[in-house]
């Protein structure tokens, strides 16, 4: 057995909060990586993976970080703990590198992708001058950025976030180094393009025989790339193993609840099981109860938009006036009861429809049907009444209630402004009701936004949306920023919500195996435009446009192996 | 939107909103605590110099002229005193400091000044008051001055003077009235004029960048220009040109000036905000549930951005009382009859060459106490409200 | 980039036009009768009537107003009413004196708030930070009359460094004989704001990721601070210098008087003292107008350091 090049022993960091309080973020973590092998550091927010990476590279705040004394990192033979600032400053971006989530605001904005380069190159190699130039060239076409000759002068925002992630990568593999940390590389990208990233790293990997440790939130991620797996929770390593192990043999229930509660593309159990179903160990019967997805011609329509064109305008030149289309020539019909998913990438105009079939924008043509009435052409004061049934969830949870409002009066002012309930009684009776419908518990309602989680923040969003009995509720990226065991959470709430009220869902989504969980047909956009648009079953098997294939392929498979 | 349930009733604590957090936190900083007990003891002092309770008889000559601070064993002893009242020896060093010719020069108000003050006391200068005028934008408070002081020349000086005080808390002023007294006024000025401008100056400028930031389009287009041509003119050439028109004194023309014209900063503060909020979900929310626009306005967004009104309030605070102390100074703010730190700066000013200090140390440790109190309670504010910013 | 800098330079009309609306309306309407004002004293209906005549207020508003806009337009706002200089000789002979001081003061100025300020940002948090912000506070809350009373005593006129005030005819001479306790007066009492503004503007940038990036890098501290760092909060501080420049002109208003410096500020209140209306008005028009051009070239200023920035 090869001695590892990293080997973390009992690493346990603490942050000052404030005089009193610390928060123990790492509570005595230990694994290995070795030469020539990738790590993937796997857990949800609050898991302590992040901290684990900037701890190896010596970069925790050291205002108020605190690594334990009995700690220990070390890193080919030496112990970075013991190094000085210097020692471990001239390691950085020489021996271990580091690349990270948000590609644009971590290149520095003022300054040419090739000055970032060189910048290394002459840090630890003391290379300047023409083979400087000649180097950053050669590295940026390694990570596949096309006429590099010329881009090597480009600033940041003149690339595209995959194009931005590939230079930090160049930057990162200047110097050769023997450990590259990732951390969540491809999460602020689209799913296409997180397909390319993943596979540059893989490619260089191998390429160059370098280790990576791999931080991610998203288990089908490292499952074609990864060969060893670390799962955390809440400062705590909870099951470590081979990838093949950990995918095929769970031991830990978390580690289950993480690989199921994902939706996958080939299987739609009736619920999600979750962790609190793998600990009541009814996970198994959940997975094979399955539920059966499609429309009909039969099924009856509450809404029917067609011909939904939405421009956005923004000024240029001397007078001129620059036409943006966001939506163009959008139709489809929303059936009872049923779900009909939107996916596409940023920029594809889904949440545009969304935002427009409900009168958030103005749209710039078309008609919207609903209960034989055009609401596009209705004035303000004829679409209140129907305003209240079609309702929204939003993305953000952390935004989207106002925090200066109680959970009850977030709740209660629909039923006031839409004259729901007789009196303030009756209201907060029904309040009450709709929370514990949403599961949460009734103290909720004396509290304020910024006391929950953001699943709860979701819950709570949710319950809002229900005091006004919507026919229909457009679920805009609405678990997109939730940790995967909530996701699935409020997926099963959403389910439950649509088998008790019959409620049709619009369901925005950039993450295909969610939308096709949750959909009966699917309608795929790129550039404003429906590209594809079908029973979700026969969109999923037999995809019939280049980009709906394009996208398909891209999705994370979780273990390649099986 | 009360709930209808009592909370005690059911016996659950309610929970803190964001408001009591904050004052919470403001609690924690020491700082915070110690500038706003400071503040509130201005501000208790101003009120009861309002109502009379101190410092009403600031305007009765109590004292010696030029009586010093009482604890102030310095080189001016009540025999310099008197004589510096009636016989030629004014400051300590004037001739002295006047013996540099290469540094005298023809439009010297300090030499006037000190001219005009030796021709009060009694020596006969060569230069004439006329052609002073001309050239020294003083002239004209020196005259005024002059004629304070031939009212108390008026008087038989020698007996009134036994029974006058010979040192004040904080010394004397130039007909021997207290120095504290008017400081204590000065506060009140100062404070009322700060308060009242601040509140004016909000009111229309968060008002106005609340529609501009909210509506957007065609309301904003005309409230951004009206804003851009205020922004345009430096404030103070604002100021100065409003006073000039307006050529009226009093505490009521000083707060208007300041805040008609000081309202452009949060008027740019808010319009941001709003425009911020509007495009925020919870705000979108609030329009799926279909919230009017006024309830959007003020029932959603208001709460949500009342802290950065608040601190952009205090900020006005300071600015107000510095640029008040500035307008009263140059004769452009509060009449004769009210004290401002800002005039009695001005009546310093001539004193300091006499080696008469204290009413500057007096007029300048008031107002820095004041408005460094109110500035750190501001940053602490701000800290309290917005922990992210920290 | 043409295209931009005529839109702006059209955009400013309505907004000139706005200021014109503004002081007309300031000193044709509210200000009230000149002509009282002027007569003084000896004041009979006929002189009023005459001085009325001459200054061309008894014709109507609109009348009033054309004659303004051509005032505006061509650089002519005739004579001051107390000294009878042309107003556009007032802008000649006070101009150099005022930038004499501001220029040295804002360059100068600018250089020692930025190495405060990086030094601060670089320990924030520590004692030392929290010194210097408390020191500028307290700095900041002792009124400008304050610093120019005791330095003009104290380093003037008491130790003899400086003249007590005055101008001479030669450049060097003004420079520095003249305007060097101006300036370091001036510089004393601007430096603790523009510290804290700095320092803001440098906590902003030290937060950000690329930041980090830089650490992750390798490089040195040093470099991270002046490289990475200064060259981002540069694009906040260049517009910040470049938008006080204006206000320069007047703002040191206090400093020129008690100096008695020509300068366009110690014009303002003299005029204001002696309702010269024709002069306030000309330089509040021009100053606006200044401002407003200020503000353009802050505009493409910021093109320059900020490669981001796109002038459409």
């Amino acid at each position: 057995m090869t001695t590892p090049l990293l080997s973390v022993r009992n690493l346990r960091v603490s942050f000052r909060i404030d005089r009193s309080n610390t928060f123990d973020a790492l509570k005595g973590v230990s694994f290995d990586v070795m030469p020539n092998q990738t790590v993937a550091l796997v857990g949800e927010s609050g898991s302590g993976k992040s901290v684990t990476s900037l701890a190896v590279l010596g970069l925790l705040p050291k205002e108020n970080a605190k690594v334990s004394s009995d700690s220990q990192i070390e890193f080919d033979g030496k112990n970075l703990l013991a190094l000085s600032r210097q020692e471990i400053r001239e390691l950085r971006g020489d021996k271990i590198s580091m690349i990270f989530q948000e590609p644009m605001s971590s290149l520095n904005p003022v300054f040419t992708v090739g000055y970032q380069i060189k910048e290394v190159l002459k840090e630890h190699k003391n290379l300047t001058g023409a083979a400087a130039d000649k180097r950053a060239v050669e590295l940026l076409k390694e990570v596949g950025i096309p006429s590099a000759e010329e881009r090597v002068d480009y600033y940041p925002h003149q690339m595209s976030g995959g194009q931005q992630q590939r230079v930090m990568i160049a930057m990162a593999i200047a110097c050769e180094p023997k450990l590259l940390i990732a951390d969540e590389p491809t999460t602020a990208l689209d799913v296409t393009i997180q397909k390319q990233i993943l596979d540059l790293i893989a490619e260089i990997q191998k390429k160059r025989g370098m280790s990576v440790l791999f931080i991610t939130h998203d288990l089908a991620v490292v499952g074609d790339i990864a060969d060893r797996v670390v799962v955390m929770r809440n400062g705590e390593i909870k099951e470590q193993g081979t990838t093949k192990e950990v995918f095929s043999a769970p031991k830990d229930d978390y580690t289950k609840a993480l690989l199921s509660c994902r939706p996958a593309v080939d299987s739609r159990p009736k619920r999600l099981p979750v962790i609190e179903d793998f600990m009541a160990g009814r996970a198994e019967a959940m997975r094979s109860e399955q539920r059966a997805r499609g429309v009909r011609d039969a099924d009856p329509v509450v809404l029917e938009v067609k011909g939904l064109c939405k421009d956005f305008y923004s000024r240029e030149g001397l007078f001129g006036k620059k036409t943006f289309h966001a939506a163009k020539d959008v139709s489809f019909k929303l059936r009872k009861g049923k779900t009909l998913g939107l996916v596409g990438e940023s920029g594809s105009g889904k949440t545009t429809v969304g935002l427009t079939v409900m009168r958030l924008h103005d749209a710039t043509k078309g008609e919207a049907w609903f209960d034989g009435k055009n609401i596009f052409a209705m004035t303000e004061k004829e679409f209140l009444p129907y305003k209240k049934r079609i309702q929204i969830v939003f993305q953000n949870p952390y935004a989207s209630l106002n925090p200066r409002f109680t959970v009850g009066q977030i709740l209660m002012e629909p039923m006031v402004i839409h004259g729901i309930g007789k009196g303030g009684d009756d209201r907060s009776k029904m309040a009450f009701e709709l929370l514990s419908k949403v599961g949460l518990p009734e103290m909720s309602f004396y509290k304020y936004p910024h006391e929950f989680s953001g699943g709860q923040r979701q819950r709570i969003a949710i319950a809002r949306c229900l005091t006004m009995k919507p026919d229909i509720l457009i679920c805009d990226e609405s678990v997109s920023a939730l940790d995967v065991s909530v996701q699935a959470q409020v997926l099963n709430l959403l389910q439950d919500l649509q088998d008790e009220f019959g409620l049709s869902y619009i369901f925005i989504s950039h993450d295909l195996a969610v939308v096709k969980y949750m959909s009966d047909e699917v309608m795929v956009m790129s550039n404003g435009e429906v590209v594809e648009h079908e029973n979700s079953d026969t969109l999923y098997q037999a995809p019939k446009h280049e980009y709906t294939k394009r996208l398909l392929d891209s999705i994370p498979k979780g273990l390649a192996a099986t | 939107m009360t709930t209808a349930v009592n909370t005690a009733s059911i016996g659950i604590e309610r929970s803190p909103g964001l408001w009591s957090l904050a004052w919470k936190r403001l609690l924690r900083d020491k700082i915070a605590i110690v500038s706003m007990v400071i503040v509130i003891a201005f501000l208790l002092l101003a009120l009861a110099s309002a109502v009379g309770l101190v410092a009403g008889g600031w305007n009765n000559e109590i004292a010696k002229n030029y009586a010093p601070p009482t604890w102030f064993k310095g080189s001016t002893t009540e025999e310099d005193l008197s004589k510096s009242n009636k016989s030629a020896a004014a400051g300590p060093s004037l001739d002295t400091g006047l013996s540099r010719p290469e540094f005298v020069n023809d439009r010297d108000p300090l030499r006037d000044t000190i001219t005009e003050l030796k021709q009060q006391l009694g020596q006969s200068t060569s230069g004439g008051a006329d052609e002073i005028k001309i050239v020294d934008p003083l002239a004209d408070v020196i005259a005024e001055l002059k004629k304070k002081l031939g009212r108390t020349g008026d008087g038989d000086a020698n007996e009134v003077e036994a029974e006058k005080l010979s040192s004040l808390a904080f010394g004397a002023d130039k007909w021997g009235r207290s120095v504290f007294d008017k400081v204590v006024q000065g506060s009140e000025t100062s404070i009322t004029v700060g308060f009242a401008a601040a509140l004016v100056a909000t009111l229309i400028g968060a008002f106005l960048g609340a529609l501009a930031g909210y509506y957007g389009g065609k309301t904003d287009d005309f409230l951004n220009w009206f804003y851009s041509i205020f922004n345009s003119i430096p404030y103070i050439l604002l100021v100065l040109a409003i006073a000039a028109v307006l050529n009226k004194k009093g505490i009521l023309t000083v707060v208007l000036i300041l805040g008609l014209t000081g309202w452009a900063s949060i008027f740019r503060v808010v319009r941001a905000e709003y425009m911020k909020h509007k495009a925020r979900d919870y705000v979108r929310a609030a329009n799926a549930i279909g919230a009017s626009h006024a309830r959007r306005m003020f029932v959603h967004i208001f709460p949500n951005i009342s802290h950065v009104i608040l601190v952009q309030l205090s900020l006005y605070v300071v600015i107000f009382i510095k640029s008040e102390v500035i307008l009263s100074y140059l004769g452009f703010g509060v009449g004769v009859d009210t004290v401002s730190w800002g005039s009695m700066l001005n009546e310093a000013q001539n004193e300091l060459i006499l080696g008469y200090w204290w009413q500057l140390g007096a007029a300048t440790l008031f107002m820095a106490i004041l408005v460094t109190a109110f500035s750190l309670f501001t940053d602490s504010l701000r800290d309290a409200l917005d922990p992210k910013l920290k | 980039m043409a295209a931009y800098i005529v839109r702006r330079l059209w955009q400013i009309v309505p907004t000139m036009l706005g200021v014109i609306l503004l002081i007309f309306f300031l000193f044709n309407v509210v200000g009230g009768d000149p002509a009282y004002l002027l007569a003084g004293k000896i004041s009979n209906p006929e002189t009023i009537a005459n001085i009325r005549k001459q200054l061309g207020i008894d014709e109507p508003y609109y009348v009033q107003l054309w004659i303004f806009i051509k005032q505006v337009v061509t650089f002519d706002f005739g004579q001051s009413w107390s000294t009878n200089e042309y107003v556009s000789s007032i802008f000649a002979t006070r101009l150099p004196a005022s930038l004499m001081i501001g220029i040295p003061l804002l360059i100068v100025e600018a250089i020692i708030a930025i190495l405060i300020a990086l030094g601060v940002a670089y320990v924030r948090g520590s004692l030392t930070d929290r010194a210097v912000m408390v020191s500028c506070t307290v700095a900041q809350s002792v009124s400008i009359l304050v610093y120019i009373i005791v330095f003009q005593y104290v380093l003037a006129y008491k130790f003899g460094w400086f003249p007590v005030q005055g101008w001479g005819n030669g450049f060097f001479e003004n420079l520095f004989k003249y305007a060097s306790l101006p300036i370091l007066i001036a510089l004393v009492v601007s430096l603790a704001p523009n510290i804290r503004l700095y320092r803001t503007f440098l906590l902003d940038e030290i937060n950000q990721d690329y930041v980090r990036t830089a650490r992750a890098k390798g490089l040195t501290e040093n470099r991270v601070m002046l490289v990475h760092v200064l060259r981002n909060a540069a694009i906040p501080i260049i517009t910040n210098l470049m938008i006080q420049l204006p206000g320069l002109l007047v703002g040191l208003f206090l400093i020129e008087r008690f100096f008695s410096i020509p300068g366009i500020g110690r014009e303002v209140i003299l005029s204001v003292e002696r309702s010269d209306f024709p002069v306030i008005k000309a330089i509040t028009v021009y100053v606006a107008l200044a401002t407003m051009l200020a503000n353009l070239a802050a505009d493409l200023l910021y093109k320059a350091v900020d490669p981001r920035v796109e002038l459409k």
